[in-house]
């Protein structure tokens, strides 16, 4: 049968306690092939070549002991059912094992061959069970996933068809409109935007949930999104006559983040702060650096609504939450804005809460990490606790030549980058991230470790691989060229870190100076090109 | 001067007649077709400037017409925008690196729409100066 065990790998040290084992296994007559090692370091190895049916662990190994033991085990066989041999005087360990997914346990010299043979049996067949019932969940949420998709798919073509045909009214192209009715497809459209935006919400939401939602972090200046974010939503605003301000610390330097997913965060939380403040209140929207925490800016939305009370706050940020009392309940929409805000904060390595007080209002925050380039730069300009020897930055620009740039741009800057990140060694070269998005940032940066004849062959190389994946010859201009980055030999008292710092301090700043000059020449171009 | 002619290929034929009104509005002629074969043979016979494509179509779907288009040395320069109700994540690269010049998730926002065909019809005027190679 399917759950009988066939193979047994036992881990065990002591030989007394091995032999007893085999000796119950014989007296219950068991047809099984007993494989018997010392040391974890043993077992493992052997898991590595060949999974057994079953395995049975002693906790106190010679280079193992205790919780640790049967952890390694787990990971290192996931999916083979793990009997634990406990001694007289550690049973409660053992219990605790059995809760972090150890199948079963037995006491050393308490059991007989009978115990031992069905403990074995319930173990292989427990875990089969478990293995059936991981592949139906998995099954279910796939289904209800490409369910949801079908779904949001084929809502949108109506969908389309209504938005279209509204608009043509509404912009008079099927004829003259009287101001009634204007205002009455101003309505109908109002309500098809709000549709279109629960359709996106459920289709972000399944990809939260199947861990199939993405973000491409920048380098990027988290007041623009700030100040996008709140122009977006300036008219939600006035219609519902609440102030929408913002509020921004100068000194807050580039953060690592998705400038589409944060502009995307802000304005559900915008949203949502209008939407549960009344008239004449306000919303404030803040950009702020905590000096408890210098590697983080926080981003926050103020309301002086009814706020939230105190056993809401814990719930809020889960899928399908709604407000009991939301005021317009008929339009309380799906609650999964916060949800997917909180998935997608939670994908920049982030933090999400809020803080209220019933009746003054509520603020919402969350975190992104400050791009720093020497946390970048740490594991791949350092080796063996040192810095490597010889440091190159190369900058590759790629220049369309038209404006606006003719056909798919952004597809061709895209192929440039993924290019450039497949023709270096992700262990000792970094492509930095683009300091802006096609049409605005054109020149890429790569901090390489290699020496300058090297370089020479890696610039070749990357010339030719980003000339066969694109069309940039018909659509624009190449240019690599390379810099020496000069490090001036470490201090004595230099941590390795320091050094790192270092670096990307200078790294930092060629490249103002570069992107400094190209801004400078793009004002002159533009300059030019505007002369009457 | 001539008016610019798009073809518009949607299995839906109100969403056809929608596009259709609204495009003439913009003063453009407006060519059309309801599956991935007749999307061809119209392209064929009324040499447009531009393809307004969707991508789930009867009779070759949008991406065997993208690849049609790609393979025919008279049609390879229209540029194509698709109008798709697909999901972006999955589609948008894709017919990207099949040609297609921009990706719009339906229901597009007209402005936005009208700017980016606007943006290609330009594009194809000055490229049919010679360009040094």
């Amino acid at each position: 049968m399917e759950n009988r065990a066939k193979h047994i790998l036992l881990i065990e040290d002591n030989p007394g306690d091995a032999d007893l084992v085999r000796l119950r296994l014989v007296e219950s007559k068991s047809p099984v092939e007993v494989n018997c090692v010392g040391r974890l370091s043993d077992g493992l190895a052997t898991l590595a070549k060949e999974l057994p049916s079953v395995i049975l662990l002693d906790l106190n190994l010679p280079d193992c002991h205790g919780a640790e033991t049967y952890r390694r085990v787990l990971e290192q066989a996931p999916g083979v059912p793990v009997v634990v041999l406990s001694g007289q005087d550690d049973e409660a360990l053992a219990i605790k094992a059995v809760n972090q997914g150890v199948q079963d346990y037995l006491v050393k010299g308490d059991y007989s061959a009978k115990h031992l043979e069905r403990s074995i049996r319930y173990a292989v067949e427990r875990q089969a069970l478990l293995r059936t019932l991981e592949i139906t969940r998995k099954q279910q949420m796939e289904f209800k996933n490409q369910f949801l998709s079908h779904v949001s798919h084929e809502l949108r073509t109506p969908l389309t068809c209504i938005h279209q045909y509204v608009s043509l009214l509404a912009d008079g192209l099927a004829g003259p409109v009287l101001p009634d009715q204007a205002d009455h497809l101003k309505t109908i459209l109002k309500s098809v935007n709000q549709l279109h935006a629960m359709i996106r919400d459920l289709l972000e939401a399944t990809r939260a949930e199947s861990g199939k939602l993405r973000v491409e972090p920048r380098c990027v200046a988290i007041g623009d999104l700030v100040r996008q974010g709140v122009a977006m939503m300036q008219l939600a605003a006035q219609e519902k006559r609440v102030g929408l301000e913002v509020g921004l610390d100068q000194r807050i330097p580039l953060v690592h983040a998705d400038p589409d997913r944060v502009i995307e965060v802000l304005i559900n939380m915008i949203d949502n702060a209008i939407k549960f403040t009344g008239p004449d209140g306000a919303v404030t929207v803040k950009a702020c650096l905590v000096e408890a925490d210098p590697s983080t800016v926080y981003v926050s939305v103020t309301d002086t609504g009814r706020g939230i009370a105190p056993e809401a706050k814990a719930q809020i940020f889960e899928r399908l939450y709604q407000d009991p009392e939301a005021v317009d309940n008929n339009r309380s929409g799906l609650g999964l804005g916060l949800f997917i805000c909180r998935e997608l904060v939670r994908l920049h390595r982030g933090r999400i809460w809020v803080t209220s007080e019933p009746g003054q209002g509520s603020t919402f925050t969350f975190t992104l990490p400050i791009y720093s380039l020497a946390s970048l730069l740490q594991p791949v300009i350092t080796h063996e606790e040192r810095l490597r020897p010889n440091l190159v930055l190369i900058r590759l620009e790629v220049k369309p030549n038209a404006t606006p740039p003719r056909g798919n741009w952004r597809e061709t800057w895209h192929q440039c980058l993924e290019t450039l990140q497949r023709c270096v060694y992700i262990d000792k070269d970094l492509v930095l991230p683009p300091l802006g998005s096609p049409g605005q940032a054109e020149t890429f940066f790569v901090v390489a470790s290699t020496d300058p004849g090297h370089a020479e062959i890696m610039t070749t190389r990357i010339r030719e691989q980003i000339e066969r994946a694109t069309d940039i010859k018909a659509k624009g201009t190449l240019t690599i060229t390379t810099t020496p980055i000069e490090v001036s030999p470490a201090t004595v008292q230099e941590s390795l870190g320091e050094q790192v710092q270092r670096v990307a301090d200078i790294v930092n700043g060629m490249i103002m100076k570069i992107v400094g000059q190209e801004s400078a020449q793009r004002e002159i171009d533009l300059k030019a090109n505007f002369k009457v | 001067m001539q008016k610019p002619k798009i073809l518009v290929v949607d299995d839906d034929p109100d969403l056809v007649r929608a596009l259709r009104l609204r495009l003439r509005a913009h003063q453009y002629d407006i060519a059309t077709a309801t599956d991935g074969y007749s999307a061809i043979a119209a392209a064929q016979k009324e040499h447009p400037d531009l393809i307004l494509l969707d991508l789930g179509l009867p009779a070759g779907d949008g991406f065997i017409v993208l690849d049609r288009l790609q393979k025919s040395d008279q049609l390879a320069g229209i540029p194509v925008i698709v109008l798709s109700a697909r999901d972006p994540q999955n589609n948008e690269q894709r017919a990207l690196k099949a040609g297609a010049a921009a990706y719009f998730q339906k229901p597009a926002d007209n402005d936005e729409l009208l700017s980016v065909i606007r943006t290609n019809l330009a594009n194809v005027g000055s490229e049919q100066t010679p360009q040094p190679s």
